[in-house]
């Protein structure tokens, strides 16, 4: 499996289905609908933790989660994300995006995307580490410095009923390896009164550039593209108009290329989190 | 001559008219209301703000201000020739103020408070259940 899979990603998303179902328009504010112009902060406060497949390096807790974002005609602000919205109608959404690459939140742990979780960086950077001649291979790779990387590339959102898809054909574009990765997902609401019970399943493939640029080790294992299905289990229950309580679990199966990679101890990455989010402004 | 007498009618009709304002009606009662527009958001559903209310007259008058639709409402002035009045108000429609006859018969000046809701642009949130958070 290589570039086809980029490639038939790109291919579904520029080509998405006329609307099947459309969802509902917007006429208020609501959990779908935003205000353009307008700030959006929430504090997820609470406990977790995801686990770390990388050897030697602990799990990572989760006590406070922040998200942020803003919503402009066509532009967007998510988090790390951020965005140019092409298309959008009832059901369907076409994203120009640029989304940072994930995989180095196991490297280091002051990683933005660890957002608030305490301590410092479990592998430093060369020169900053104490870098010994018993280092073996391993060791070394283990401490090679991984710069924050960013994709670009379009993304697909559409709605089929109360359930949900994405699509994200994405290209390396800060230099650091050039590499591909095309992200799937699926959510399927289970329970939708009050409260919600949310089942998602979804994968990333990573293209073989991304994998060795932070499994590899040079001239010992050079692994190819790998593809990390997973599942997901989301709880949501409202509990005042700015407060709700959440609870969630992620569970991800590492591609083969990843989990046989001689840094790597594990070959799942869990994460569980519960706690309660309040809705700033 | 007759020129002559058509234009100080004329001067006269100029130099003496009434100041005319949409708050004033009959010829004596003039009265001002603040603010005179209401701007709230779409999501919002009452504007909240105090509403500030003075009259004058020419000579001394026995009248009552009131607003339609409260019927809670009801200042009464005997025998002024100014008067103000101020409340905290709560409204979602246009506000109607009025000065009236102490038997409230008669609307002796009347001014509005429009209500404007800003249109609110929405468009649909990103939902994306590739995202851990979502």
């Amino acid at each position: 499996m290589s570039r086809w899979m980029f490639e038939l990603a790109i291919a579904l998303v520029l080509l998405a289905p006329a609307p099947l179902l459309a969802g509902a328009p917007c006429t208020a504010p609501s959990a779908d609908c935003v205000a353009v112009g307008e700030w959006d902060l929430s504090v997820a406060i609470g406990i977790g933790e995801r686990s770390n497949p990388i050897a030697g390096n602990d799990d990572i807790p989760l006590f406070v989660i922040p998200q942020l974002s803003f919503y402009g005609k066509r532009f967007f602000l998510d988090n790390l994300e951020f965005g140019y919205t092409l298309i959008e109608t009832e059901s369907h959404t076409l994203n120009l995006i640029a989304t940072p690459g994930y995989d180095r939140v196991f490297f280091f742990r002051n990683d933005p995307q660890n957002f608030f979780v305490p301590g410092v960086g479990l592998v430093s950077a060369p020169g900053e580490a104490d870098v010994s001649e018993e280092m073996t291979r391993v060791e070394i790779a283990a401490r090679r410095a991984r710069s924050t990387t960013y994709f670009t590339g379009t993304e697909w959102l559409f709605e089929l009923g109360r359930s949900v898809g994405q699509l994200s054909a994405l290209y390396e574009a800060t230099g650091r390896h050039k590499g591909y990765e095309v992200r799937g997902a699926f959510a399927v609401p289970l329970v939708q009164a009050t409260a919600s019970l949310v089942l998602s399943a979804g994968f990333t493939w990573k293209s073989s550039q991304v994998v060795d640029y932070y499994y590899g080790i040079d001239g010992y294992y050079e692994p190819g593209d790998a593809f990390n299905p997973f599942v997901k289990l989301g709880f949501s229950q409202p509990i005042s108009e700015r407060c709700s309580f959440t609870a969630f679990v992620h569970y991800e199966r590492l591609g083969s290329s990843i989990a046989d990679s001689p840094l790597v101890t594990e070959d799942a990455v869990t994460t569980a989190f519960a706690g309660f989010v309040w809705r700033v402004f | 001559m007759r020129a002559r007498s058509f234009a100080w009618l004329l001067l006269a009709t100029i130099v003496g008219a009434p100041d005319v304002s949409a708050a004033q009606v009959g010829s004596a009662v003039t009265l001002d209301v603040k603010p005179r527009v209401c701007t709230i958001a779409e999501t919002d559903e009452l504007c909240e703000t105090t509403v500030r209310a003075q009259w004058r007259s020419e000579r001394d008058e026995s009248l009552c201000l009131v607003i339609v639709g409260r019927p809670e409402v009801k200042r009464c002035w005997d025998n002024y020739s100014e008067g103000r009045y101020s409340i905290e108000l709560a409204f979602s429609e246009d506000l109607t103020v009025q000065l009236r006859d102490p038997n409230l018969e008669h609307v002796l000046a009347s001014a509005a408070i429009a209500v404007i809701r800003q249109a609110v642009e929405l468009r649909r949130k990103r939902k994306q259940p590739w995202n851990i958070l979502y």
